[in-house]
C-alpha cells in the first residue's frame, strides 16, 4: 500500500506490517466420553489443544454472533446436557490470557468445581464423543503495509478476517500481555492511548468477526479526525 | 473404488442402463403424474466436462484475501514437486476432487502430478473387499487376497517413478507403494477417505504397519480415525462452489426445474437429496414429513438415484412409494447421476433440507444444502456433526419424531431458520470448500518441509 494522504497523526515509529495465520488440525490421542474422561483429557492434552478449542474455535467460526464461545462449552451443552457446566465454561474469555497454561488451568477448575458438586455426572456417557484436536500454524505475510494511521485504517478494511483475528485475538498469546498487535502498534508506535486501550476493550463475544473489524475501523477513524 | 462419498454424481451407468428420462418415478395421483411428464431434457446424457477454474475465478466468493494468503502460503514451495496416487481416474469421490486439486497447485507452481494405479479384476475385487471391510463388513482375509494385494502394489512400484518431494497416497488401494520410499527428504502422506472408525481387525492389522511408515495420515473425520504412531491431521472433504451443483442460478431455471417436477413454490418445500439406500433413511424421512404435515403446510421431495442399476437401490424406492402412498405432496424422483444442474435447482428451491441420514460418510449433500444457505436438518452421523453445530448452522436429530418437529418448528419461525442458514453458508465458505483444500495441502507441505508435526 502506499501513502496517498499525509495522516493528521505523527508518524509512527515503525510502520505496521500486516500479517495472517494459517491452521492445519491436527487429530490428537485424547477423547472423552464422559465428562470424567474430559477431566483427565483436559489436564494431559497438549496446550496445542487447549489453544486450538478456545482460541482458534473463535477464528473458525467467526461468523457466529451469539450461542457460540469454545468447543468445550458447546459440547458440554450439546452433548453431556449440562447447561450450568457449559456456561461455566462458555464464560472464559480467552483474552483474559496470555498464556495457554492458565487458561487450561481455568478449564480444568471449572470442570472439577462442577464434578464435586455432581459427581454422578463424570460417568455419564456423552451423546458424541469429543476429539481433541491441535493445530499447526503458519505465519503468511500479507501485502499491506501501513506507515500512517490512514494507511492502517484503510488496511484493515482490506485484510481478511483471519488476519484481524491473527492480530487482535491469537497475539496475546505472542506477546504475553493482555493486549493485541493493533492496541500496541497504536500505543507504543503512534502514542493514541486512548484508541488504543478502546480497541482493546471490545467484546468479541457478541459480535462476528467482520462486526468487530467494522468496530474496530470506527475507532481508528475517529483517532484520525 | 468405492466412491469416496457415495452420492448420486459419482458413477454413470453404462449407456444402455440409461433411464428413460420419462419414467422417473413419482408416487402422485394420476394428474400428478402427468403434470410432471416433460419433453426430452439435456440431462438424458451427460453434459461435456467444464474447464478446470483457475483460483482466481473464486476471488468473489471467498475474498481477494484468501486467495492472496493461497499465493503467499505457495511462494515458498515454488518449483517443489508432488504426486498424488489414487486407483481411479474417473468416477467417485476422490477422483473428483482430484482433477479439481491438481490444477490449482500446479498454478500456484507446486508441480503436482497424479498417477493411477494399474490392477487386473481380482486386484479390485481384493480392494472392493478391503475397503467394506475397513468401514466395518464382515470379511475374512486370506492368504490369497494379500498375495494380490501385494503383488499389485509391487507391479505398480516397478511402473511408477516416486522421485518427487512428496508423494501422497489416496486410501488404502495403493497403500503398500510406501516400499518405494527412498532414503531421501522425501515425505510420505497417506490420504484416507473413509471411515475407518470400526475396521475389520485381519485387513487393518494387515495394512497397518505399511500405514504407519508414512510420515503423516490425513482424515475427513476425527470420528474416522484409529489411534497410529504418525502424525494425523483433519482435512474435511470439499465442494466446489464453481460446478454445476452448486453455482449459483438463474431464478428463472429453478422455477422452470420445479415446474418440469410439478413442485409447487408458492408453498414449503421439504427436500432430502440422497441415493434411494438405507443408510440415507428415506423412509424415515417420509414418515417424519407425514407427521410434521398434520401441523404445517408442505412438500416433499425425495430426489435421488442409485436404484436404476442397483437391485438394493430399486428395493429402497418401492419401500419409499409404499410409505408415501398416494400422497400428491411427495415428489420422489429417481435422477440418473448427471443431473448436477437439477439438483442444484431442487435445493436453491428448497424451504428446508433434510439428510435423515443413520449411517455416513462426511455427508458433502449437507455441504451443499449449507453453502446454498439452507435451513438443514440432518442426522447426527458420520462427518454431519463437523458440519451442523446444533442450533447454530443447522440442527441434529436422532429420531424421526426429532425429525419431524424440526420441520415443524422451522419452518414456523423462518428467521430462525434463516439466520440458521446465513450461518451455514458461512461455515462451509470457511471450511468446506475447494480453497480451503488447496490451503490445508500447502500448509502440509509447507509443514512437512519444516520437519512434521511437533
Amino acid at each position: 500500500m502506499t501513502a496517498t494522504a499525509t495522516s493528521p497523526i505523527r508518524t509512527p515509529a515503525k510502520p505496521f506490517y500486516f500479517n495472517t495465520s494459517a491452521h492445519l488440525l491436527r487429530i490428537t490421542r485424547q477423547k472423552a466420553n464422559t465428562l470424567a474422561e474430559f477431566r483427565a483429557a483436559l489436564r494431559e492434552c497438549p496446550e496445542g489443544s487447549i489453544f486450538q478449542h478456545s482460541f482458534r474455535t473463535l477464528e473458525e467460526h467467526h461468523f457466529i454472533r451469539e450461542g457460540f464461545s469454545n468447543d468445550f462449552a458447546h459440547w458440554v451443552l450439546s452433548a453431556c446436557n449440562e447447561p450450568s457446566l457449559a456456561e461455566g465454561l462458555a464464560s472464559v474469555d480467552v483474552r483474559e490470557f496470555t498464556s495457554v497454561a492458565e487458561l487450561r488451568e481455568r478449564f480444568v477448575r471449572i470442570v472439577e468445581n462442577f464434578l464435586q458438586r455432581t459427581p454422578a455426572s463424570g460417568s455419564r456417557i456423552a451423546r458424541e464423543t469429543f476429539y481433541f484436536c491441535a493445530s499447526d500454524t503458519v505465519i503468511i505475510p500479507t501485502s499491506f503495509v501501513a506507515h500512517t494511521l490512514r494507511e492502517f485504517a484503510e488496511g484493515l478494511r482490506r485484510i481478511g478476517v483471519h488476519c484481524v483475528y491473527h492480530h487482535f485475538i491469537e497475539a496475546r498469546l505472542r506477546l504475553k500481555l493482555m493486549s493485541n498487535d493493533f492496541s500496541q502498534w497504536l500505543y507504543e508506535d503512534m502514542g493514541l492511548t486512548e484508541t488504543a486501550r478502546q480497541l482493546n476493550r471490545l467484546d468479541i463475544y457478541t459480535v462476528t468477526l467482520n462486526d468487530v473489524r467494522e468496530q474496530i475501523i470506527r475507532i481508528v477513524e475517529r483517532a484520525l479526525t | 473404488m468405492e466412491p469416496m462419498e457415495p452420492q448420486i454424481e459419482t458413477e454413470v451407468p453404462a449407456k444402455e442402463s440409461q433411464p428413460d428420462p420419462g419414467a422417473f418415478s413419482s408416487s402422485a395421483e394420476p394428474a400428478h403424474q402427468e403434470r410432471r411428464k416433460r419433453a426430452r431434457r439435456t440431462w438424458e446424457t451427460p453434459p461435456a466436462p467444464v474447464p478446470a477454474p483457475r483460483l482466481d475465478d473464486y476471488r468473489g466468493i471467498v475474498g481477494a484475501a484468501d486467495i492472496d494468503e493461497l499465493r503467499f502460503l505457495a511462494q515458498e514451495l515454488k518449483g517443489k514437486t508432488v504426486k498424488m496416487v489414487n486407483s481411479t481416474a474417473v468416477g467417485g469421490g476422490v477422483a473428483e476432487m482430484l482433477n479439481q486439486l491438481v490444477p490449482l497447485l500446479n498454478e500456484v507452481e507446486v508441480q503436482t502430478n497424479w498417477e493411477v494405479i494399474t490392477g487386473g479384476n481380482d486386484f479390485f475385487e481384493v480392494t472392493k473387499a478391503f475397503h467394506n471391510a475397513l468401514q466395518g463388513s464382515d470379511y475374512q482375509l486370506t492368504q490369497h487376497a494379500r498375495d494380490i494385494f501385494l503383488m499389485h502394489n509391487e507391479q505398480n512400484r516397478q511402473r511408477v517413478q516416486f522421485s518427487e518431494d512428496v508423494v501422497v497416497i489416496h486410501d488404502p488401494q495403493p497403500a503398500a507403494l510406501i516400499r518405494a520410499r527412498q532414503q531421501s527428504p522425501q515425505r510420505w502422506v497417506w490420504r484416507c477417505h473413509i471411515d475407518l472408525s470400526s475396521p475389520n481387525p485381519e485387513v487393518w492389522g494387515f495394512l497397518r504397519p505399511f500405514i504407519e511408515q508414512y510420515d503423516a495420515a490425513i482424515f475427513s473425520s476425527q470420528s474416522f480415525t484409529r489411534q497410529l504412531a504418525i502424525p494425523q491431521y483433519l482435512f474435511y472433504p470439499c465442494i466446489d462452489p464453481l460446478s454445476e451443483k452448486n453455482k449459483d442460478l438463474e431464478d428463472s431455471f429453478v422455477q422452470q426445474v420445479c415446474d418440469e417436477f410439478g413442485i409447487d413454490r408458492s408453498r414449503p418445500i421439504v427436500t432430502q437429496v440422497s441415493r434411494f439406500d438405507r443408510a440415507k433413511d428415506p423412509v424415515g424421512v417420509v414418515y417424519a414429513f407425514k407427521q410434521a404435515r398434520k401441523y404445517v403446510d408442505c412438500q416433499l421431495v425425495l430426489a435421488g438415484g442409485g436404484a436404476s442399476d442397483d437391485p438394493e437401490g430399486a428395493a429402497v424406492l418401492k419401500e419409499v412409494k409404499e410409505a408415501a402412498g398416494e400422497d400428491p405432496d411427495i415428489i420422489i424422483l429417481d435422477l440418473p447421476p448427471w443431473c448436477a444442474l437439477e439438483i442444484n435447482a431442487l435445493q436453491r428451491a428448497s424451504t428446508l433440507v433434510v439428510q435423515k441420514s443413520i449411517r455416513e460418510g462426511f455427508g458433502l449433500t449437507v455441504t451443499e444444502a449449507l453453502w446454498k444457505g439452507k435451513p438443514t436438518i440432518a442426522g447426527a452421523v458420520g462427518g454431519i456433526p463437523n458440519q451442523i453445530i446444533h442450533k447454530l448452522t443447522g440442527v441434529l436429530v436422532h429420531s424421526v419424531e426429532g425429525c419431524a418437529y424440526q420441520i415443524r418448528y422451522l419452518l414456523t419461525h423462518p428467521d430462525f431458520a434463516k439466520q440458521l442458514g446465513q450461518n451455514g453458508r458461512e461455515h462451509v465458505r470457511e471450511n468446506f470448500l475447494m480453497t480451503t483444500n488447496v490451503l490445508r495441502w500447502l500448509l502440509l507441505f509447507r509443514i512437512l518441509r519444516a520437519g512434521g508435526a511437533s
